[in-house]
């Protein structure tokens, strides 16, 4: 059943770009769009474009400080870049480009207008394909992400609509600068399901990173162990989510859809199918229907096998947000379209071959550890948020 | 170390010293006779001392607790530190001589704080802990020198890449070390590369569990 949707989407966007070969490429993001159009995925009324805002500075500057932005500015408009890397910027990672405040500020609008169009009843959901740069925190910019459209929604929507935000992140990557934006804010709950900070950038989200203050219980981590498979990834999700909800009874979902943890993926060892995508989305927005009135803003995020996975990865998202089902077969034109300029063999179909799959060895091992994460976090967190052990 | 921590003196009765133990949750009293430390008991030292509440349904008991100087049990010969000796040589005290809990003077012998098992794990999980935003490599270098410099260099001047933190645990084989070290980067695959290209082998997420490494493969 179609559900009404907004794809925020303009290409203008795609100059959120470090360098030409920088991994975090927007060319992804066209090709995802494209997908989704080939496969009839998008139209004028139940699943339509829509156009990407600036995000104004007072709404940048509720979850960043004064200097940091002025110091982007600056180093937007061609400054001197001496303290760069003070503000996390002028690094291999997140380089200074001109105009970077500008596009960054339409990223960071982007999803503003996701969150705009969700709360005000227009759409039931939103996708702001370009949003999702979860790594930027309140001083300092980080792993690829400058403004935190993220959290300029969540403060939007705090003080326009009030009400408790649940912040889900499936990145294989933690959701440093989101979790640390929200660390002591009771009504913002952030759950982070990533690769395990162990061994992954940026070393942190492990179970005891619970809050502080009045937000003690209400950040949410899962470490994943290297390699970890649909399986346990999906069995964690499955347990958890649901219990989450029912505690924190949440008024709308924020859900940061990075792709990743694929096994294809060039930056991370987790070891997911497109399967995971398509599962997790479905969960959410069954769980939304139940609890929040259907009501969820997605946005895209990291993903860096950007012709074998994003494309396939986020049209599933959209067709799970969207209430469409995906059709398998990849349609020639956009295989056509796209083949000539890729570096690799393009799939044929949306979804893995689950055959094509092959087991990790340690299995058992890695099952059982993020077994015991799990039951560890459970046991911690649950009964600290208010009102869990009421059962509502 | 805790700073100026609860102590007892040696005239003090058993019953103080369990009390003390309680309401502080501390299970080692330093015991100070005017100014200087005279010895130290342990909640285990109490309970040891304490008439067994199995083989004698004891109303004695409180009178005993009441009447027993803690002179009576303390330990007297106290292995004690200064306040500036390296916490690793402290840890290895403890552990030599199976001890909870280092008094810890100063050079007259007055009581400055102590320092207990908790601490040492404070200070273990604090070297082992976050080393801001970074990716974790093993690197392999062969046990000579300049071996760990010529790795560094790779990563900072070659890469310009920031090292966050670096430990190079000693063990293992003699003709090798492993240096775990956290990169600054979201993506290290270019600095991995370099380190591999001048023959060092690198693991990651870790060597054991690396494919390259051939632990999955």
């Amino acid at each position: 059943m179609t559900v009404p949707s907004a794809l925020i989407w303009d290409p203008a966007v795609a100059r959120y770009q470090f360098r030409p070969d920088h991994p975090f490429n927007p060319r992804r993001l066209e090709l995802s769009v494209s997908l989704m159009e080939s496969l009839g995925l998008i139209n004028d009324t139940t699943a339509r474009v829509v156009a990407p805002r600036m995000a104004t500075e007072a709404e940048l500057l509720a979850v960043h400080s004064r200097e940091y932005v002025d110091a982007v500015r600056r180093f937007s408009a061609g400054g001197g870049t001496d303290d760069a890397p003070r503000y996390g910027l002028g690094t291999d990672d997140t380089p200074v480009f001109p105009g970077m405040h500008e596009v960054t500020s339409l990223v960071a609008g982007a999803t503003l207008r996701a969150a705009e169009l969700v709360m005000s009843g227009e759409v039931k959901r939103a996708f702001s394909i370009c949003g999702g740069l979860h790594h930027a925190h309140r001083g300092r910019g980080s792993g690829f992400c400058v403004y935190s459209d993220l959290a300029a929604a969540i403060a939007w929507v705090r003080r326009e609509h009030g009400g408790r935000v649940l912040y889900l992140d499936y990145d294989a990557h933690h959701g440093d600068g989101v979790q640390g934006i929200f660390y002591d804010d009771p009504e913002v709950m952030t759950l982070s399901l990533h690769e395990s900070g162990r061994y992954l950038f940026p070393g942190t989200g492990f179970v005891d990173e619970l809050g502080e203050g009045e937000g003690y219980g209400y950040s949410l981590n899962v470490p994943l162990e290297p390699f970890t498979e649909d399986d346990s990834w999906l069995a964690i999700h499955a347990k958890l989510l649901p219990e989450v909800m029912e505690a924190f009874r949440p008024d709308v979902i924020l859900v940061q859809n990075g792709c990743d943890g694929h096994a294809l993926d060039p930056l991370t060892h987790l070891r997911a199918s497109t399967r995971l995508y398509e599962e997790t989305i479905r969960l959410v927005c069954e769980l939304a229907d139940t609890h929040c009135n259907g009501r969820v803003i997605a946005t895209g995020g990291g993903g860096y096998a950007v012709w074998e996975v994003v494309p396939r990865a986020w049209t599933l998202i959209w067709g799970g947000l969207s209430g469409q089902p995906v059709p398998d077969r990849i349609p020639h034109d956009w295989l056509n379209r796209w083949q000539g300029e890729a570096p690799v063999l393009l799939p044929e179909r949306v979804r893995d071959d689950p055959a094509a799959h092959k087991p990790v060895p340690r299995r058992e091992e890695i099952e059982a550890t993020n077994r015991r994460t799990l039951e560890s976090l459970r046991r911690q967190a649950l009964p600290l948020i208010r009102g869990w052990d009421l059962g509502w | 170390m805790t700073r100026a921590p609860v102590a007892v003196s040696p005239v003090q009765s058993l019953a103080d010293a369990l009390r003390l133990t309680r309401e502080h949750r501390i299970r080692h009293l330093p015991v100070v006779h005017q100014g200087e430390l005279v010895g130290i008991v342990s909640d285990r030292d109490i309970r040891l001392a304490m008439p067994s509440p199995l083989t004698e349904p004891d109303p004695g008991r409180a009178d005993f607790l009441q009447s027993t100087p803690i002179a009576g049990i303390m330990s007297r010969n106290v292995i004690t530190v200064g306040p500036s000796d390296a916490v690793e040589d402290a840890a290895k005290l403890m552990q030599r001589h199976h001890i909870g809990s280092l008094p810890v003077v100063d050079a007259h012998g007055a009581l400055l704080g102590i320092l207990t098992e908790t601490d040492v794990l404070h200070a273990f999980v604090e070297l082992l802990g976050p080393a801001g935003a970074s990716s974790r490599l093993e690197i392999v270098l062969p046990d000579r020198a300049g071996q760990l410099a010529r790795a560094m260099r790779i990563i900072g001047e070659e890469r310009g890449v920031n090292v966050c933190s670096l430990m190079v645990p000693p063990g293992g084989p003699a003709d090798r070390r492993v240096a775990i070290v956290h990169v600054g980067t979201i993506d290290p695959r270019e600095v991995i590369a370099a380190l591999e290209g001048a023959g060092f082998q690198v693991g990651w997420p870790s060597l054991e569990r690396d494919l390259r490494a051939g632990g999955l493969a």
